[in-house]
């Protein structure tokens, strides 16, 4: 079966342009700080602070999809960095080490400042400690506690948070020589906020029928809501995103029309960034996916209060999938699974992302049990290209699509 | 009466029977622990018998493969299929410490499938800022209360302060017996000391004491130890088989030290015992714990190279686990650092639960003989 043309949403383009100026910006902006993107209170800080914030994750995302991860994975292990460590980290390591004449979107300059937290993968902080070798920068982290009861976390988690992030604001005032004041962080806040609510009303949007947005037009959207957020071209742009989608909406226009659209389904884990089309093979079949945990339950789950910027950014750390438990993560997905009437469960069993997978056979298995529908576990990476193998995927998704019917 | 040695090496050989008899005789609860960074002081205060947790080498990974990946640590597989096929039946439960991905996931799964048994949560801060301490602190007052509730008994402050001095007293002696490898023909070998630390991980603390004051009378009348021309050090996380101690230590060879979380990782902190918070001595003995994830790459250089120069190390071996991310992120920046400033020759093998041992012996050979060279 042939794929056939869809016409994207023009967000798209919007989105490509702000990658484009970020990409220019952290080759020429100074100071830069290498920032973790996952659920890190110090990106609005970093705004703050007028320290143009780079995401070495992010930029990983983009290799892959320009199929430039293969190499710079290549050049990590060269230099002891083994195939079993997160593709991402090998990415950015290889990138460093050998980036080529033409690194994807030009690539990313040196930090000043590497800023980090640790409500991510555990392994992160390694791979920012030997960022911290490497480049013989200051290294600034949150330290947070990970919440593996959510419905009951103790009180301290939060003053120890909050704590945390004041101490690492003094630590890049004292550090970069700058001032980060009230005003300026209660800003940055601020305008987080309007970001994610922007990003919470979109993901509502996707409960429509037909689903107004592909998951790969979600996950370009996640450059927003990431890397944008406490600027107020990242207002913007999520502004322009939600209106379209609404637009969207309200003329009953869908990723596919309304009569093609046999499946919803809900895509598990990080999609393969080398193989974004394979979302297009899906729909080939009447298959949308109009939510994923990867773009739902990490980032933007926090609503921020600018009148208390502190407390908004440790719950923004605290918070996120990223940070939690396996059964958050499955009681959260059973309950969107009903709410956007998803009728198949289609999950990555990310080699590379261990805080993401290592729940993924239990999910699948309760999901299968209690709510009865079709599941398939695709064992892959989000960014080694060569861990992918083509016949082994389709053979898995084919099977099932036919239990779908 | 076998000697004191020989009663170690065989409570970690029959582990499994040794800590069955302790809960017959005692009628103590037992609590399973991952990683050294668990404070066992204030679970032995609660009366209750602290275990680490590894996998015995007798069982292929069946039922553990539908919970976790294959990609996963292959020890804490082993582990969780051990526990799933029943081979622990004297534990009453566990704490998971903050740690890698596979440990945490441990502790919602092992509560969906023991749901009888006491399972908590621990946060150890990886830092050790007058605010991590105190996060801590508090963490361990929790965790406290979490096993008055199981216990049905007050832990007080006498009961801590004694298990302080107990852990203190024996962490010292295994030190003591440690810092006998610094001799130019140790005493014992990296295996024998294996097996003293994997035995404190087992016995009672005060009869594993015992047997450590024992040892060092017996190690003080062994005239002469082997003749040793190579002196290793051994790096990495849990490095329990005792199969790749024997065969990297065949023939002229000594492992005089290590930086494994199953050595002395495990007791090269202590806690202060006049501090007037018993909480707080032992928040601030933990969180030093060198562990992959916690300790930075800085840290994790000066204790090793502190160690290579103490123990006259000429060469370092990396055993790391398949797919221990920490380990790994950590290996190629403190390797270079150990070559560049403490100038010692390293070699990096890969190991795995039930590895096949015949292309590691290959390959450490090949370091040997290019160190004899």
């Amino acid at each position: 079966m042939a794929e056939k043309k869809r016409e994207r949403p023009a967000f798209n383009r919007d989105i490509a342009a702000a990658m484009n100026t970020h990409y220019r910006d952290v080759q020429t902006n100074k100071p830069m700080a290498y920032t973790l993107m996952s659920s890190n209170p110090l990106i609005e800080v970093a705004y703050a602070a007028g320290i143009q914030p780079a995401f070495p994750e992010n930029y990983a995302c983009i290799c892959a999809a320009r199929h430039a991860s293969e190499e710079y994975c290549e050049t990590a292990e060269a230099y002891n960095y083994a195939p079993d460590v997160c593709s991402y980290c090998r990415n950015n390591l290889g990138y460093i080490y050998g980036p080529g004449e033409s690194p994807p979107m030009g690539g990313i300059g040196d930090p000043d400042l590497l800023l980090l937290t640790t409500s991510a993968c555990t392994h992160y902080f390694k791979w920012w400690d030997a960022l911290c070798e490497i480049y013989a920068k200051p290294l600034i982290y949150v330290n947070t506690p990970r919440v593996m009861e959510p419905q009951s976390v103790p009180d301290y988690y939060m003053g120890y948070a909050m704590r945390e992030i004041k101490g690492a604001i003094a630590d890049i005032e004292k550090i970069m020589g700058v001032k980060i004041t009230h005003d300026r962080l209660s800003q940055a806040v601020k305008l987080s906020g309007d970001v994610i609510d922007y990003w919470q009303k979109l993901l509502e949007l996707q409960k429509a029928v037909p689903c107004p947005v592909d998951l790969s037009d979600l996950t370009n959207a996640l450059f927003v809501l990431i890397v944008l957020v406490g600027t107020q071209e990242g207002v913007d742009l999520m502004k322009k995103i939600y209106d379209e989608a609404s637009q969207r909406v309200a003329e009953g226009k869908g990723v596919l029309p309304r009569e093609e659209e046999k499946h919803r389904l809900v895509w598990i884990n990080i999609p393969f960034w080398y193989k974004l089309g394979i979302f297009g093979y899906f729909e080939d079949r009447g298959c949308v996916f109009p939510f994923s945990d990867y773009t739902q339950y990490i980032w933007g789950t926090t609503r921020m209060d600018a009148s208390k910027p502190l407390e908004s950014l440790a719950r923004k750390a605290l918070g996120g999938e990223l940070n939690t438990s396996v059964d958050d993560q499955i009681g959260k997905l059973l309950k969107d699974i009903k709410d956007y009437h998803v009728d198949g469960v289609v999950a990555h069993s990310n080699r590379s992302c261990r805080v993401l997978s290592v729940g993924v056979l239990d999910a699948v298995k309760i999901i299968r049990e209690e709510l009865n529908i079709p599941a398939v576990v695709l064992d892959c990476d989000h960014t080694d290209e060569r861990v992918y193998s083509d016949a082994t995927i389709m053979n898995g998704i084919d099977a099932f699509l036919e239990m779908l019917g | 009466m076998p000697s004191a040695l020989e009663q170690m090496s065989s409570s970690v050989r029959d582990a499994p029977a040794v800590l069955q008899e302790i809960k017959n005789r005692t009628g103590c609860k037992m609590i399973g622990l991952f990683h050294p960074v668990v404070p066992e002081e204030l679970i032995r205060a609660a009366g209750v018998h602290p275990v680490r947790l590894f996998p015995y080498f007798n069982e292929l990974i069946t039922e553990g493969d539908s919970y976790l990946q294959t990609y996963l640590c292959s020890y804490l597989r082993a582990n969780w299929d051990q526990i799933l096929k029943g081979k622990y039946p004297y534990l009453d439960g566990a704490i998971i410490p903050r740690s890698c991905e596979a440990v945490t996931f441990l502790y919602q799964t092992w509560k969906r499938h023991n749901p009888y048994q006491f399972i908590d949560y621990l946060n150890v801060p990886w830092k050790v800022s007058d605010n991590a301490i105190s996060f801590f602190v508090k963490e361990l007052g929790r965790v406290k209360h979490d096993l008055e509730r199981f216990t049905g008994k007050e832990i007080s402050e006498d009961s801590l302060r004694n298990a302080i001095k107990v852990g203190n007293r024996n962490r010292e002696l295994l030190r003591k017996v440690y810092n006998l490898r610094k001799a130019e023909s140790p005493p014992l070998s990296g295996l024998e000391a294996l097996n003293v630390v994997m035995s404190s991980f087992v016995l009672d603390k005060e009869e594993h004491s015992g047997l450590m004051e024992e040892l060092l009378t017996e190690l003080a009348r062994r005239t002469q130890g082997p003749q040793v021309d190579i002196r290793l050090l051994v790096s990495g996380g849990c490095v329990i088989d005792a199969r790749l101690w024997e065969m990297i230590e065949a023939g002229g060879v000594s492992i005089v030290a290590d930086d494994v979380n199953n050595g002395s990782r495990s007791f090269w902190h202590s806690v202060e015992e006049t501090t007037k918070d018993p909480l707080e001595a032992l928040a601030r003995g933990y969180a030093k714990v060198p562990c992959a994830f916690n300790a930075s790459i800085g840290d994790r250089f000066q204790y090793v190279s502190e160690m290579i120069r103490e123990y006259k190390a000429n060469g370092v071996i990396f055993a790391i686990n398949k797919n221990c991310e920490s380990e790994k992120l950590v290996y190629p920046e403190l390797d270079k650092k150990i070559k560049d400033e403490v100038k010692v020759p390293t070699l990096n093998i890969e190991t795995d639960y039930l590895v096949d041992m015949a292309p590691l012996r290959n390959r450490v050979e090949a370091f040997i003989e290019t160190l004899r060279a």
